[in-house]
């Protein structure tokens, strides 16, 4: 009998204890973990200052990622540059978040730092269709609120 | 033979070989830009250093011809401080600018600097600029900026094509890659250069910007537009064909391409290609309309038996699809009638067949009606290395019009339209007069061609020469009987012939099982009007462009009642067909092609069939389901034979010399000469529309004077009731009395004409308000 009171005094100690300690886990979505500017999340098409995409739709990123998840198609940039800074841009760029592994090997094999990996990590959705993000979704990162 | 070592191997080569080809031979590479085996050496680029034994200095493998004895190293610290400065060189004015070159993943500069360069350049200056994507012409851009100055574009139109339109401008550094006073390169294989060059200066202007080799799908294949059958890479990607290559095959061809197989590729995804079945004129679900046709079959064969169905087989079909045809009409349905539908009456027995070697070793060359530059093109490119080689090459041309051009000098005997197998016999008589062959020949009449030294000569060609080789359009079905009794009179001496006519693949169609000659289809469409037929199924085959007498198969396609096509583009009276099924296209299935030298090639698809349209098969086992038989059409026929490889069994030549029928020297009138070009051949394309004719007639100056005609207008050709309107040209290889009109072209059917006096009159040109 004073045994087990004993030990449930232990056990309560413990747990009081434990209440007033800081906290290890966040309570999502209220409050978002802090990430390094370096993590690897959801992928960004970049644009220069002018507004002129930056990627020349080189393929290399799509050549370099191990799970296959870039589809590149490139084409003649429009005249006058409204859309690139050269003669060459990607009409069609899509990353499939479901088959990136986030490793960030096309962010380094771009000649010309247009793709990036953002912090963005928010990755959910009801269908495999919405996990491929197309150009126009790229090209507007989303930001973590 | 030569005894040489290279990089410790010893091999035997024939003298005068260069030391690049003998170490290709051993598979060793060396790395070269400017030289191709088939240009020869020149020595510009210095790529290809190496290190001979007992040479002072590094050699350049590529102008070093092979000795007894040498001993070549490849590899090394030496060859490798040379190939470092080299292309240290090379990219001092380079732009650098991979990720935007369409050659990026596939460049010869990339990959050797890669492999052998320096990891970086010491230069520091700007580089130079120079034009980026200027045009060479319709199809080929050139960025001066990444050449390398290797020059084999340049002499590859040069020397080798013989049309210089290509050249070096400039000095120095500022030495660049233009054309003859900025004006196109109009020749008809300029797009080889693409293929020619090494780095990303010369591009295919349909390919620009389009894929990289890693999100393509590259297969090889043959070229399915005219009979040379080419060997070809075709890329795929995203389901279109989006680039030809030319695919080299090691001591056999150079992997030449002419423009219209290089960037005729297009007719796959032409707007007028048909990928939905159609049913009763109207669209329909493709397995409502298979199921149809099935019911159909099995009404009719319930009815009236196997024999009222008649299969014609044609177009760009493959051999297994023929064999797949066949067996279904002879094993399911069980009928005898079976044809081929071809544009020319000729036919060439297999034992005459030659094969580009004969080119390769002729000491004389016949065209007989065919003009190879505009019929066949690569093998003009292959009687021009063979002409280069040996200029007494002699080269007769027997045609109603002058053949051959200054790159390719033809001495033409111009005949009457019709005539070319009389004169070819007159010819051959002039010199064995006293020969039975040439008494079987039976000639008689006069054809108006008396000139009896230029006959003397040909004569000579034909009889004394040792290796002759013939090509032959197929236009006069006489001339088969004529080049029996050549190749009788001449023994054991070779004489080979080449035929120049479509469909490119009607050897494979005749292996497949379908009898080649035209009587077939005569009887056919004789029995069919005479109401033996109940059901024709035209399988590829578009008769009312095709088969000369189109009054006929007019009046077939009134009395049949169930007439089925199949294909890729709506045929001529489509009107008539109770259905219509699209079919797969050569680049989108596996198969194989025979080509003009009977030789088998096969084809990898690099693309999946558009829509509805699918290969042969997958109609037969539907419709052997609807006749309750079994068939499964995937059998393992192939056309390759054991004993002769990749060429046909070899046949003996026929014994009978049919007699030629007698001909008589028309009175003067104009006459309507036909033959089958390959850029007017009715395979369309979008990219080649620039390069297609506006006007497909072509007239001699002296009748357009007469008749009025300015550079360019139209004419009224008329025979038998009935006519043709057609714009003309004035050509100068065109002799007076003769107007030239192209078969095949679906918007001028002059098969319904045919060849021989017509009645031309000038149109008064329409002018619109
Ligand atoms: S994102 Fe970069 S690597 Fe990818 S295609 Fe564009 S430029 Fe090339
Ligand atoms: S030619 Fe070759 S090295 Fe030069 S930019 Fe093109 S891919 Fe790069
Ligand atoms: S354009 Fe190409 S083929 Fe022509 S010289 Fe320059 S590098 Fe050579
Ligand atoms: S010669 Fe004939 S087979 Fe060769 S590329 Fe031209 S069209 Fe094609
Ligand atoms: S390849 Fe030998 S010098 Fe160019």
């Amino acid at each position: 009998m004073l045994d087990g009171i004993k030990a449930i005094a232990k056990g309560m100690g413990t747990t009081f204890k434990a209440l007033g300690e800081p906290r290890d886990t966040y309570p999502y979505p209220e409050k978002r973990r802090e990430y390094s500017p370096r993590f690897r999340g959801k992928h960004m098409l970049a644009k220069d200052e002018e507004g002129h995409e930056l990627c020349v739709g080189c393929g290399l990123c799509e050549a370099v990622c191990p799970a296959h998840a870039i589809r590149v198609v490139a084409a003649e940039a429009p005249g006058d540059k409204p859309v690139s800074w050269t003669n060459r841009y990607s009409v069609d760029y899509e990353v499939d978040l479901i088959r990136c592994i986030f490793c960030g090997m096309c962010e380094e094999a771009c000649p010309t730092n247009a793709v990036r990996l953002t912090p963005f990590n928010e990755l959910a959705a009801y269908d495999r269709e919405t996990m491929i993000a197309d150009k126009d979704e790229l090209l507007r990162p989303a930001i973590r609120k | 033979m030569i005894r040489l070592t290279i990089d410790g191997q010893e091999i035997s080569v024939p003298e005068g070989m260069m030391i690049a080809d003998a170490a290709a031979r051993l598979g060793i590479e060396v790395p070269v830009y400017c030289y191709h085996e088939a240009l020869g050496p020149l020595g510009a680029c210095r790529m290809c250093l190496v290190q001979v034994e007992k040479m002072p200095k590094l050699a350049t493998a590529c102008t070093t011809a092979v000795a007894e004895g040498m001993v070549v190293h490849t590899q090394g610290a030496a060859v490798d401080k040379g190939r470092k400065g080299v292309l240290e060189f090379l990219l001092i004015n380079h732009p650098l600018d991979c990720p935007v070159c369409d050659k990026g993943g596939e460049c010869f500069l990339q990959d050797y600097t890669f492999r052998y360069g320096p990891p970086a350049g010491r230069f520091e200056e700007p580089k130079i600029q120079k034009v980026k994507d200027g045009p060479i012409n319709e199809f080929v851009l050139i960025d001066q900026e990444r050449c390398v100055l290797c020059q084999r574009c340049v002499r590859f139109m040069e020397e080798y094509v013989g049309e210089p339109q290509l050249l070096l401008e400039g000095r120095g550094v500022e030495t660049v890659v233009s054309t003859v006073e900025h004006r196109p390169a109009q020749s008809q294989f300029a797009g080889n250069v693409v293929d020619l060059c090494p780095v990303g200066a010369l591009l295919a202007t349909p390919y620009h910007h389009k894929a990289r080799p890693w999100n393509i799908e590259r297969q090889e294949s043959v070229c399915p537009l005219c009979p040379v059958g080419c060997t070809t890479l075709n890329t795929g990607r995203d389901g279109r064909i989006v680039r030809v290559e030319g695919r080299p095959v090691l001591d056999r061809n150079w992997g030449w391409l002419c423009d219209r197989g290089r960037f005729g590729f297009d007719f796959a995804v032409s707007p007028d290609r048909l990928t939905v079945s159609r049913l009763q004129g109207h669209d329909e679900a493709a397995a409502r309309a298979t199921r149809q046709v099935g019911q159909w079959l099995e009404q009719v064969v319930g009815q009236y038996g196997p024999d009222s169905v008649a299969f014609v087989i044609g177009g760009l079909h493959t051999s297994e699809e023929a064999h797949q045809l066949y067996r279904f009409a002879t094993e399911v349905v069980g009928t005898s009638r079976l044809a081929m539908s071809r544009q020319v009456q000729g036919y060439l027995p297999r034992g005459l067949n030659g094969t580009f070697e004969d080119i390769a070793a002729a000491d004389a060359v016949v065209l007989v009606g065919t003009d190879p530059y505009e019929a066949v093109p690569v093998v003009h490119l292959k009687l021009r290395e063979r002409w280069r080689q040996q200029r007494d090459l002699k080269l007769f041309g027997v045609a109603p019009r002058t053949l051959g051009r200054e790159t390719l000098p033809v001495d033409t005997l111009i005949t009457h339209v019709g005539h070319e197998a009389h004169v070819l016999a007159q010819a051959l008589a002039r010199v064995v007069p006293d020969h039975p062959a040439v008494a079987q020949l039976a000639i008689q009449g006069d054809s108006g061609f008396d000139d009896a030294a230029t006959l003397a000569q040909l004569g000579q060609a034909l009889v004394n020469s040792e290796h002759l080789t013939l090509l032959w359009d197929g236009v006069e079905p006489e001339v088969e009987s004529v080049l029996i009794a050549l190749a009788t009179v001449r023994g054991a001496k070779v004489t080979r012939v080449l035929p120049t006519w479509g469909p490119s693949n009607w050897r494979g169609l005749e292996r497949g099982g379908f009898p080649a000659r035209l009587e077939a289809l005569t009887q056919i469409l004789k029995d069919a009007r005479d109401g033996k037929v109940q059901m024709l199924v035209l399988w590829g085959a578009d008769l009312l462009r095709e088969y000369p007498d189109a009054q006929l198969v007019q009046e077939v396609y009134q009395t049949v009642p169930y007439i089925i096509g199949e294909g890729l583009f709506l045929p001529l009276g489509s009107e008539s067909m109770r259905a219509f099924l699209p079919e797969a296209s050569p680049g989108e299935m596996a198969g194989t092609y025979i080509n003009m030298e009977a030789r088998v090639q096969t084809l990898t698809p690099s693309v999946q069939p558009p829509g509805q349209a699918r290969p042969t098969r997958s109609y037969l086992n539907a419709w052997a389901h609807s006749l309750k038989k079994s068939f499964v059409a995937e059998d393992d026929w192939d056309p390759f034979d054991d004993e002769s490889g990749d060429l046909l069994p070899v046949e003996a030549i026929p014994a009978t010399i049919a007699p030629l029928s007698p001909v008589s020297q028309p009175s003067g009138e104009m006459e309507l000469a036909t033959g089958v070009l390959v850029m007017e051949n009715g395979i369309p394309s979008e990219l080649l529309r620039s390069r297609k004719p506006q006007a497909l007639a072509r007239l001699s100056p002296v009748d357009a004077q007469r008749l009025g005609l300015s550079a360019q207008g139209m004419v009224r050709v008329a025979r038998n009731g009935e006519e043709l309107r057609v714009a003309v040209t004035v050509d100068q290889a065109m002799t007076p009395g003769r107007i030239y009109i192209p078969l095949g072209v679906p918007s001028c059917p002059v098969n319904k004409i045919g060849t021989g006096v017509v009645e031309v009159a000038r149109l008064e040109e329409v002018h619109s308000a």
